[in-house]
């Protein structure tokens, strides 16, 4: 891993730390509405997708028949990126709210500390690797002609 | 130029020689040897961004000279400076003629769609005050209960309304949010919610509209289509907007990576990430995620997306929670759901005091109509006309029609009607855009549209270029009168928000707020505590009974309140803008009650302004007098 690869897979974490120390500024200050929305919109998202990447790469996306642009689908999966990583920490967000309230255990401090440790969790593990295509074994499709 | 400029030319052409040309500049004495500042390619290099800083100027204009204080029966479109509209105008030009440019960069149609969202999504924010719709501010209540309660209840606590416990996701977060930017409410930031949950729908739409085509146009003119037919108002802050884009971005996943290609790699994870999104939706909204189960086995019945993992997974996330924490709600409301079954005309039917009464809700509401009926017939000669994308954009035609059973299943509060056309809008929006450009560059429609432009007349070429961009025009300036030609229901004023804070500020538990109809700021403030009776709603033999006998028939009916409770009836402009609009009680009738009410000696005057009064039952019930 390569310095920058290690900062840019720090940040979601350093977002989520950084979070919980603005809310030592006070209630409704821009600061601390800019470092909580930013992190709660895209930190555990970041994070949790960065981790999966490798592996969700291996599946092939479906695009137009009538593909000839080739930066075409690269975007494409660039888009689908954003959008996993929006919608997993809005996800995240709203299940880990739910589950505090369920148990009682509702405080804000304690989501965001759960999602900050969740996400610190992500950034450390080592990316997940879809298991290469077993030998031997030519995947055809049903009505394939070989 | 100057008199010698042609000499002084002369002196430029230097002789032919071995020797490289100097890199020092010579002087230059005629003004005809500068190169120009602005050339024609520059300029026209420009002019998407000019068009698009014209309509935000002229936006930004219209907004600073709006006044909001005096609304009539249509709402912001007669308040609206004329410069919103000439505005808009501008933008959608500047959208088509750009969006049709291939030499154009691709970014610039989703600049115009930025600033289509700024001019639909943020002019409400930015000219009112306070937030709109009676909706969005019983959510802010849910969000305050809950910060209050601290846990999830149930019906034996707070009645009706455990309903929002056992559907808690997106108040969890909402409380956390409001605790984490430390303000007071989320009436605070609730006024932006249409901007952001529209923004939260970009993404996936535009994944699901390019797994079916390449072509720039027809997917930018889609999510053109898109938000401007979507004037439903589901994008205020409810469940319902969040869950709305979830349900798709499940379904730009499916589109995308559950095609048949024989490889399952990877497939436990993106099984993962539609488990994640379907949770998410699952404990946030009732509707959602049938909408989602219908969707996708819809999509099931193709071969080419015959994959039964992602409704496996969404159906039994869905039947876990309805089994489990949403049980209590709906083991009380099967019975009900079950009668709705098959009654399709009373699930289409948007109830009592819904029919649009007034010169202007009759015409903003048939704007709406119109607006939805052009969309879904344009979507309709899109099918018709494009027979390849017909074929290869199949699955979005199935995710146009199957929320269409809903309507039979169940009528959701009187809702369902809307909430389908907004599940069908993605769909329906695609082929909408098909319909505007007849030159889908798809390979059998280049070959149709070579032969068309050959042998075309001129006029008809002129049409079939104008035609479009004067529909599109239509369409989005619609969309005003439908989304916002109900403010004067919608609005608040802030003095009708403080007047309704001042009952809250002093009803103790037990306590019962009286009012004509629930459209009023901060209606379900403190709801776990203070009791509330709407009259309107009431069966209408009763309604006739207040309104013949105002004063003795509500204090017959507040009667039952005990100390330390109190009883209050509340008269706000909103519920009379509410009940004028819908066919309820006129004003003038409303406006009997109140002076019924305040000329009775069995109520006090407890506050007054400008937005409306607030009366309390004498603590004796104003027996003595």
């Amino acid at each position: 891993m390569t310095p920058q690869e290690l900062v840019v897979r720090m940040l979601p974490p350093f977002g989520g730390w950084l979070a919980l120390a603005a809310l030592a500024l006070p209630g409704g200050s821009p600061l601390r509405g800019a470092a909580v929305a930013v992190f709660l919109a895209a930190g555990p998202g970041v994070a949790l997708v960065g981790l999966c990447a490798p592996a969700l790469r291996v599946r092939p996306a479906q695009g137009p028949v009538d593909g000839r642009d080739p930066g075409f689908a690269r975007r494409s999966d660039l888009l689908e990126r954003l959008m996993l990583i929006v919608f997993v920490s809005v996800g995240a967000v709203m299940i880990v709210a739910t589950v505090l309230f369920a148990t009682h255990a509702f405080t804000a401090q304690r989501v965001l500390l759960a999602l900050t440790v969740l996400t610190t969790l992500a950034a450390f593990c080592p990316r997940l690797r879809a298991s290469p295509p077993t030998p031997g074994k030519p995947r055809t499709g049903k009505g394939s002609a070989l | 130029m100057a008199p010698g400029g042609s000499a002084t030319a002369g002196t430029d052409r230097t002789p032919p020689s071995a020797e490289p040309p100097s890199p020092a500049p010579e002087p230059v004495t005629d003004l005809s040897d500068l190169p120009p500042a602005l050339t024609w390619r520059r300029a026209r290099a420009a002019w998407p961004a000019a068009v698009l800083l014209l309509a935000l100027a002229l936006w930004a204009y219209a907004v600073r000279h709006t006044d909001v204080s005096a609304l009539d029966d249509f709402g912001l479109v007669t308040a609206l400076h004329p410069s919103f509209w000439a505005g808009l105008a501008v933008l959608t030009a500047g959208f088509w003629l750009t969006v049709r440019d291939p030499a154009r960069s691709r970014l610039w149609p989703g600049a115009y769609v930025l600033g289509l969202l700024v001019m639909e999504r943020a002019t409400q924010a930015v000219l009112y005050p306070t937030p709109l719709y009676a909706w969005a501010w019983k959510h802010d209540g849910v969000v305050e209960h809950l910060l209050t309660a601290g846990e999830l209840q149930g019906a034996e606590q707070v009645g009706d309304m455990a309903v929002y416990d056992q559907w808690p996701g997106f108040f969890a977060a909402q409380a956390a949010l409001v605790r984490l930017l430390g303000v007071d409410s989320a009436a605070m930031y609730m006024a932006w919610w249409p901007l952001v949950s529209s923004l939260l729908l970009l993404l996936p739409l535009l994944l699901i509209y390019r797994t079916f085509t390449e072509d720039r146009r027809l997917i930018w003119t889609a999510l053109w289509l898109f938000y401007v037919a979507n004037w439903v108002g589901q994008d205020y802050f409810s469940p319902q907007s969040v869950a709305f884009a979830l349900h798709l971005g499940v379904l730009a996943v499916v589109l995308r990576r559950y095609g048949r290609t024989g490889d399952r790699r990877g497939q436990a994870l993106w099984t993962a990430a539609i488990a994640l999104m379907a949770v998410t939706i699952v404990i946030s909204h009732q509707l959602t995620p049938a909408m989602l189960a219908a969707t996708l086995l819809v999509l099931c019945l193709l071969r080419r997306y015959r994959d039964w993992v992602p409704l496996v997974t969404v159906v039994s996330i869905f039947l876990a929670w309805c089994m489990t924490a949403a049980l209590p709600f709906l083991s009380a409301a099967l019975p009900e759901m079950l009668r709705s079954v098959g009654d399709v005309g009373a699930n289409v039917s948007t109830g009592y005091g819904t029919t649009p009464t007034g010169t202007g809700a009759v015409a903003t509401s048939w704007a709406a109509r119109l607006l939805s009926g052009s969309v879904l017939l344009l979507g309709a000669v899109g099918v018709w006309r494009q027979r390849v994308l017909r074929h290869r954009a199949l699955p979005l035609l199935l995710i146009a029609l199957a929320p269409l059973p809903m309507l039979v299943a169940n009528s959701y509060g009187s809702e369902m009607i809307f909430r389908v056309l907004m599940f069908m809008l993605p769909g329906v929006a695609f082929f909408a855009a098909a319909a505007l450009l007849p030159t889908v560059r798809t390979l059998a429609g280049e070959a149709r549209e070579q032969q068309t432009v050959r042998s075309a007349a001129p006029r008809r070429r002129a049409l079939a270029a104008g035609g479009p961009l004067v529909a599109l025009l239509a369409l989005t300036l619609a969309f005003v009168p439908s989304y916002s030609g109900k403010d004067r229901i919608s609005y608040f004023p802030p003095e009708e928000v403080e007047l309704v804070q001042r009952v809250f500020d002093e009803a103790g538990e037990g306590s019962l707020v009286v009012a004509a109809n629930r459209n009023y700021p901060l209606a379900y403030a403190s709801y776990g505590s203070v009791d509330h009776y709407w009259f309107l709603e009431d069966d209408r033999r009763h309604v006739d009974a207040i309104v013949a006998d105002p004063a003795a028939t509500l204090a017959r009916d507040m009667r039952g309140v005990e100390r330390p409770g109190r009883a209050y009836v509340l008269f706000t402009r909103g519920q009379v803008a509410n009940s004028e609009m819908n066919g309820q009680l006129d004003g003038e009738q409303l406006e009997r009650i109140r002076k019924s009410v305040a000329g009775s000696p069995r109520f006090r005057l407890v506050a007054e302004n400008s937005a409306g009064s607030l009366y309390e039952l004498r603590q004796d019930g104003g027996a003595a007098r």
